[in-house]
């Protein structure tokens, strides 16, 4: 039997309350003032999907902190208080498929050259904010496909794990004394050849002329990020990471798509509570295939052009809220562990932010996107229209501004923004 | 008063007067387009005076739309023909007066693509691919820009990128130089009984068995592959020889109609040696012998499959609902073997399985068309000599570190295409005098190696390094072939050859009618439609595919439910191998382009006869040339890709299908609707036809006067369903939903629930463009586009997409474009010689 997979250890709210830590910083970069008194960690998380939701199942009929739970949103009654729904943001997009690539910054891919951060989204910009001394600075998941979702700096799209094992690989799995050897030893070997390309870099540098440099800028930069991730990781590299079972996940007759997505958000929450990173995404493909949620049929996206036909809109609906079922699981265990060094549960340490770059793919609108922000303590406000007085949406960028500050991040404009988005309620 | 100065000026400079004080202009488009919230969002004074940065796009709209006669629109009765043509020429004029264009025509460097990169590193390395040991895994998928993946700015290069490349290139140059002791060789006999049949679905843990015999194991479901119980995987890289025995059995033992599998289709056996595939046609009862001596990289799996389309038809698509033929086929000949199974298999059954056709009583009885598999044989590694010969190749006998430069020049000089500079290798050979301490000669020059791959010289092309010969050299090789140059093509190109258009065309026709030296041995045996076998197969397969977008055929497939012989056979498959058959008929016959759009014929199968509903043809899976009477099909415009990669899965959409055409055939981009516009969701449950729902849509003006310019081209395919089948009538289902239905709907399995009202409404596809061009229905549109004006319009299309694919970026030099359209046209619009003016033309040469 693999020790590294099956551990005494039960996973998430069980037996033991305090799983060790991952130490959160290696020597080297330590802060004393610190490592003294370890502050409680702020934490984001994003669940999207590329085809928006339902809309009249999504959106509660009625405004307010009291609203009447919508369909699509069951699973989350429990947390009724502690979430806000947002109506009537988005990235004034036009409509079709392609534009909720936009999602998480406002910005298209072929438009990003535009913008200094270019696409830049907005779990990468709390990342590099927030996970500074972490072992991965964030984690991305989903299976098949996975979306198109997350953007590093540089514009370039981050994808993400697609399968459950190779993420557990990633996250818990600990190298052998031959394994740290090698990686070392490779980590070593890989920087010496990133020196010596420098070296012929500079002479295709001097040579170059403005519009060439314009790419080789992205080149030199990828050698000096990856330069920098190769110190971060070697120094990594002889630490133990946490242990995790994922066996109660996968050692049953069939995996479905349901139990590798509860496996996925497990392992993430478990990842959030012994602070191997603060920041992941999971998303919902399109190319997935749904079947296994009961009362579906067809694929995800035939399902979104139903032509209001009532069967497959419950399909679709089905699939929704499959989709917002998991996350409430995800919120649920987070809410069952006290933040140690702080008040309250982890979640109210945890941005959760739910959502997609596409109101409805019904009517390929991306306006009105489904939009819901739970956790990290907020006084939340329910069910909220966003609109001005002259009733024109509001930039989704004003929400995401917010959140940069919640974070941390001193600034005052995103993207499209025009002003912050207050978060709590009176 | 104002007019006579105007005209005046006019006189004097025709180009600088500004389009919205154009007399002609005013008078016919003012109208509409010099008003506050002018229509289609374009107002004249968008033009200015001439073509800049910002005001070409509209220039180059404008001009489409009065060439096509769509602008000014036909009720506008004032006009003359005369009149048009004379703001037509205008508009040219100014496109070809523009200055603020880059005349340059610099390109910015961009990333290899994945296609690219792995072909360079073998080609860099002398190698047949980049190995068996699937070393590109873990690259990050290339992001597609409008079904390219050769656009620059789509193209990024981040960190995760840069290390993915060292990874893969690591495990790749692993294989390649060996050094050491000579692997000592071992033979491995895979009697019958150590073939293992495993699921190639990772989705359940239920072990899965195929047929097994005494001497064999034989397919039955084909999800399922067989590997080797002693041969997990190549211990040592080297050259293997793999030996299989195996024959095809029971073709035509059942019904074609219920197997899927036609009569006429070989069996067909895959060896997979990671992503190296050779496909073998097996003879009915008769043992192949496979023999095959092949470079292995260490860690290769060796997998046996059986490729077909067929044996998904019943059920919802899973394999094992297919044995039901088994208990149909044996209860009708063999009722000594019914009733023993009714005795013994069946009465035992427990829970639902007590209906005697239940599949799972079946499966040993199945007897589909499936290959037989005996035994094998497996010996290796061997070597010709030692070191290999791909080693000494590459770095020579004795590899030393003292010797890295002139070991490492003719490597770099491959990969960077170009002549090494003074210097430039001086960082890379002391990284490998640094190493060969602690690594040895060998493991140092391979991190030398690694550098020269790792260096933006190798990652990006078309930057400005090298002579412009090299260039153009390595521009050709990479359009063609997506390969770097070859030393000999380069040794041309800078003697000066390839600098008139005749030899370009010589070059561009060697290409793509030379066949490809390499030939594998599964090409004779593949099937028109699969890969093509002249030089340029990359392009040949790629370019077609990009230009179609044709990657989005499934993005909204055809409804499950009502469109299952779709989902089950697979068409989708032959449908883009369709329109890559036919891109490639006419590059092999160098026919006028505008043939691929209207031509009469087109090449199908039996699968996708039964969509076009075409009888009596070859009752196989082989694509062949077929010649179509009734005017509807043939072409691009009767295809089964283009109409279901612009349908939804339910309803079909005559507005994807004119953005369609106008985008990828005609070379106009409609604007995308005004992100405030509330587009209504399509309702079938209503009784009103797709164009009464848009006739509505219409008569809002925002909408209006963008639609007027789509819709017509989208119309004319009303005929054609969501999966490309003809219709004479929509068909729609009406009164389902009534209580009592939806609660026995809630009871009973959906199969069981009530037929819905099939309600018919006959179908309008006509329409009438702005030009007033009208047509009654697919066979006058079809007409309409083999106009002149429709035949350069889609040339003019192919031009671009061309430079697109080669580019990596949309041309914008109006006068160039004109220039290659016009030698396009001197010849016929011949293919080939489209091409070679395109390649021949300043805007792919980047001079």
């Amino acid at each position: 039997m693999n020790t590294d997979r099956r551990t005494l250890l039960q996973g998430l709210g069980g037996v033991l309350a305090l799983p060790i830590l991952e130490n959160a910083l290696p020597r080297s970069s330590a802060n004393a003032a610190q490592a003294e008194r370890p502050e409680a960690p702020k934490r984001f998380l994003v669940v999207g999907n590329p085809l928006g939701m339902h809309p009249e199942n999504f959106f509660p009929a009625d405004f307010g902190t009291d609203f009447q739970v919508s369909p699509t949103l069951k699973a989350l009654e429990w947390l009724q208080g502690r979430f806000t729904i947002l109506s009537h943001t988005d990235h004034s997009m036009k409509s079709g498929h392609g534009r909720e690539l936009s999602f998480l910054s406002g910005v298209l891919p072929e438009t990003a050259h535009a913008f200094a951060e270019k696409n830049m989204s907005l779990d990468q910009f709390i990342a590099r904010q927030i996970s500074g001394t972490v072992r991965y600075s964030s984690i991305h998941a989903a299976l098949e496909t996975g979306i198109r979702m997350v953007y590093n700096g540089n514009g370039v799209e981050i994808k993400p794990f697609t399968d459950v094992n190779s993420l557990y690989d990633y996250l818990f799995l600990n190298f052998t004394r031959e394994e740290r050897r090698v990686r070392k030893e490779l980590f070593d070997r890989n920087g010496s050849i990133l020196d010596s390309v420098k070296g012929q870099f500079s002479k295709v540098w001097s040579d170059a002329s403005a519009s060439d440099r314009q790419r080789l800028e992205q080149f030199a930069t990828s050698v000096r990020d990856l330069e920098g991730r190769f110190d971060e990781r070697t120094e990594w590299i002889d630490r133990d990471k946490p242990k995790f079972d994922l066996s109660k996940h996968l050692a049953v007759d069939e995996v479905t798509l349901v139990n590798r997505y509860s496996a996925i958000f497990d392992m993430i929450a478990y990842a959030f509570q012994t602070d191997l990173t603060r920041v992941a995404t999971v998303s919902f493909p399109n190319e997935l295939n749904y079947t296994d949620v009961n009362g579906v049929n067809r694929g995800y996206h035939a399902c979104t052009h139903n032509g209001k036909n009532e069967d497959i809109v419950a399909e679709l609906v089905a699939i929704e809220s499959f989709q917002i079922a998991q996350m409430s699981a995800f919120l649920m265990k987070l809410d069952a562990i006290d933040e140690p060094n702080a008040e309250g549960s982890m979640l109210d340490h945890t941005v959760v932010l739910f959502g997609s770059g596409m109101g409805y793919g019904g009517t390929h609108s991306c306006r009105n996107l489904p939009i819901l922000v739970a956790g990290g303590g907020f006084k939340h406000r329910g069910h909220v229209d966003t609109r001005d007085a002259s009733g024109n949406n509001m930039p989704l960028c004003n929400l995401y501004l917010s959140l940069m500050q919640h974070f941390g991040i001193e600034r005052d404009s995103f993207n499209v923004s025009t002003g912050a988005f207050e978060l709590n309620h009176a | 008063m104002r007019k006579s100065i105007l005209a005046l000026v006019t006189v004097i400079v025709a180009t600088s007067i500004s389009a919205a004080d154009h007399p002609l202009l005013t008078q016919h488009c003012g109208d509409c387009h010099s008003v506050d919230d002018p229509e289609g969002e374009f107002s004249l004074n968008m033009l200015g005076n001439e073509v800049t940065d910002e005001s070409r796009e509209w220039w180059t709209s404008s001009f489409d739309f009065v060439k096509a006669h769509e602008m000014p629109p036909a009720d506008d009765l004032n006009i003359t023909d005369a009149e048009r043509t004379a703001v037509a020429e205008y508009l040219r004029q100014g496109l070809l007066a523009d200055d603020e264009v880059d005349k340059t025509h610099r390109l910015v460097p961009r990333r290899l693509n994945n296609r690219e990169f792995a072909n360079s590193v073998a080609s860099v390395l002398m190698i047949e691919d980049v190995g068996t040991h699937q070393p590109l895994g873990d690259l990050l998928g290339d992001a597609l820009h409008e079904g390219f993946d050769t656009n620059g700015d789509a193209l990024g290069i981040s960190e995760y990128h840069l290390e993915q490349y060292i990874n893969a290139c690591r495990g790749i140059l692993d294989a390649v130089v060996l050094s050491g002791e000579k692997p000592v060789s071992a033979r491995y006999v895979v009697s019958s009984d150590k073939l293992r049949m495993s699921s190639q679905s990772q989705r359940t843990t239920q072990a899965k068995r195929g047929l097994r015999r005494e001497d064999s194991l034989e397919f039955t479901d084909p999800r399922l592959h067989i590997d080797f119980e002693n041969f997990e995987t190549v211990p040592t890289t080297g050259r293997y020889r793999i030996r299989i025995r195996a024959m095809g059995v029971d073709r035509g033992y059942y019904d074609s109609e219920a197997t899927g599998i036609y009569d006429g289709d070989p069996i067909l056996l895959t060896v997979s040696l990671g992503d190296r595939q050779f496909t073998y046609d097996l003879p009915d009862n008769k043992i192949l012998d496979i023999e095959l001596d092949e470079w292995l990289a260490e860690g290769t799996r060796i997998q046996l499959t059986y490729p077909t389309d067929g044996l998904r038809l019943i059920g919802n698509g899973n394999f094992k609902f297919q044995n039901r033929i088994a208990h149909d086929y044996i209860k009708e000949h063999d009722q000594a073997t019914y009733q023993k199974v009714l005795r013994e298999v069946v009465a035992k059954a427990r829970f639902r399985k007590e209906s005697p056709s239940h599949w799972s009583h079946w499966t040993d009885y199945w007897r589909g068309p499936r290959p037989r598999v005996f035994d094998g044989e497996i010996e290796g590694p061997h070597y010709e000599s030692w070191p290999p010969k791909r080693t000494v190749a590459l770095v020579g006998e004795n590899p030393a570190a003292d010797s890295a430069e002139s070991i490492l020049r003719p490597i770099a000089e491959r990969a960077w295409r170009r002549l090494v500079r003074d210097g430039e290798l001086d960082a890379i050979v002391q990284l490998v005098q640094r190493r060969r301490k602690e690594l040895g000669d060998v493991e140092a020059i391979k991190e030398g190696i690694l550098a020269v791959l790792v260096t933006p010289s190798f990652l990006l092309i078309n930057s400005e390094e090298g002579t412009p010969a090299d260039r153009f050299a390595t521009k050709a090789s990479y359009l063609f072939t997506s390969t770097p140059p070859g030393a000999k093509l380069r040794k041309s190109v800078a003697s000066g050859r390839y600098s008139d258009f005749d030899s370009v065309r010589e070059l561009a026709k060697s290409y793509l009618t030379e066949p490809r030296g390499d030939v594998q041995p599964d090409d004779a045996l593949r099937q028109v439609g699969s890969r093509s076998q002249s030089k340029a197969f990359a392009f040949l397969d790629e370019f077609p595919r990009a230009w179609l977008q044709l990657d989005r055929i499934n993005f909204m497939a055809p409804d499950p439910d009502r469109y299952p012989f779709y989902h089950k056979k697979r068409v989708s498959d032959d449908m883009i191998d369709e329109a890559t058959a036919a891109f490639r008929h006419a590059v092999d016959n160098n026919l006028p382009i505008p043939e691929l759009l209207t031509a009469n014929y087109s090449f199908i199968n039996a699968d996708l006869a039964k969509i076009y509903g075409v009888q009596n043809i070859a009752q196989d899976s082989k694509l062949r040339k077929h010649v179509f009477t009734d005017g509807r099909r043939g072409g691009f415009l009767g295809m089964g890709a283009f109409l279901t990669l612009t349908a939804d899965s339910l309803g079909t959409s005559p507005i994807h299908r004119g953005v369609y055409v106008l985008e990828n055939f005609l070379g106009t981009k409609p604007l995308p609707p005004p992100g405030d516009i509330e587009i209504p969701e399509p309702d079938v449950r209503s009784a009103t036809t797709i164009k009464e729902v848009l006739q509505a849509h219409v008569s809002n003006e925002t909408c209006a006067s963008c639609h007027r310019s789509i819709d017509p081209y989208g119309y004319a395919f009303e005929n054609f369903d969501v999966a490309g089948r003809w219709r004479d009538v929509y068909a729609q289902s009406i009164g389902t939903n009534s209580p009592e239905n939806e609660a026995k709907a809630k009871r009973t399995k959906k199969r069981n629930r009530n037929r819905p009202t099939v309600q018919e409404t006959p179908i309008d596809s006509s329409a009438t463009f702005r030009s007033s061009d009208h047509y009654n229905d697919i066979t006058g549109f079809r007409r309409l586009m083999q106009s002149d004006a429709n035949k350069e319009r889609f040339v003019r299309c192919f031009i671009k997409k061309l430079l697109l694919y080669a580019n990596g970026e949309e041309p914008e030099d109006f006068a160039e474009l004109d220039q290659i359209l016009n030698t396009s046209a001197q010849h016929e619009y011949r293919i080939i010689d489209t091409i070679a003016a395109v390649v021949h033309s300043p805007l792919f040469r980047g001079e």
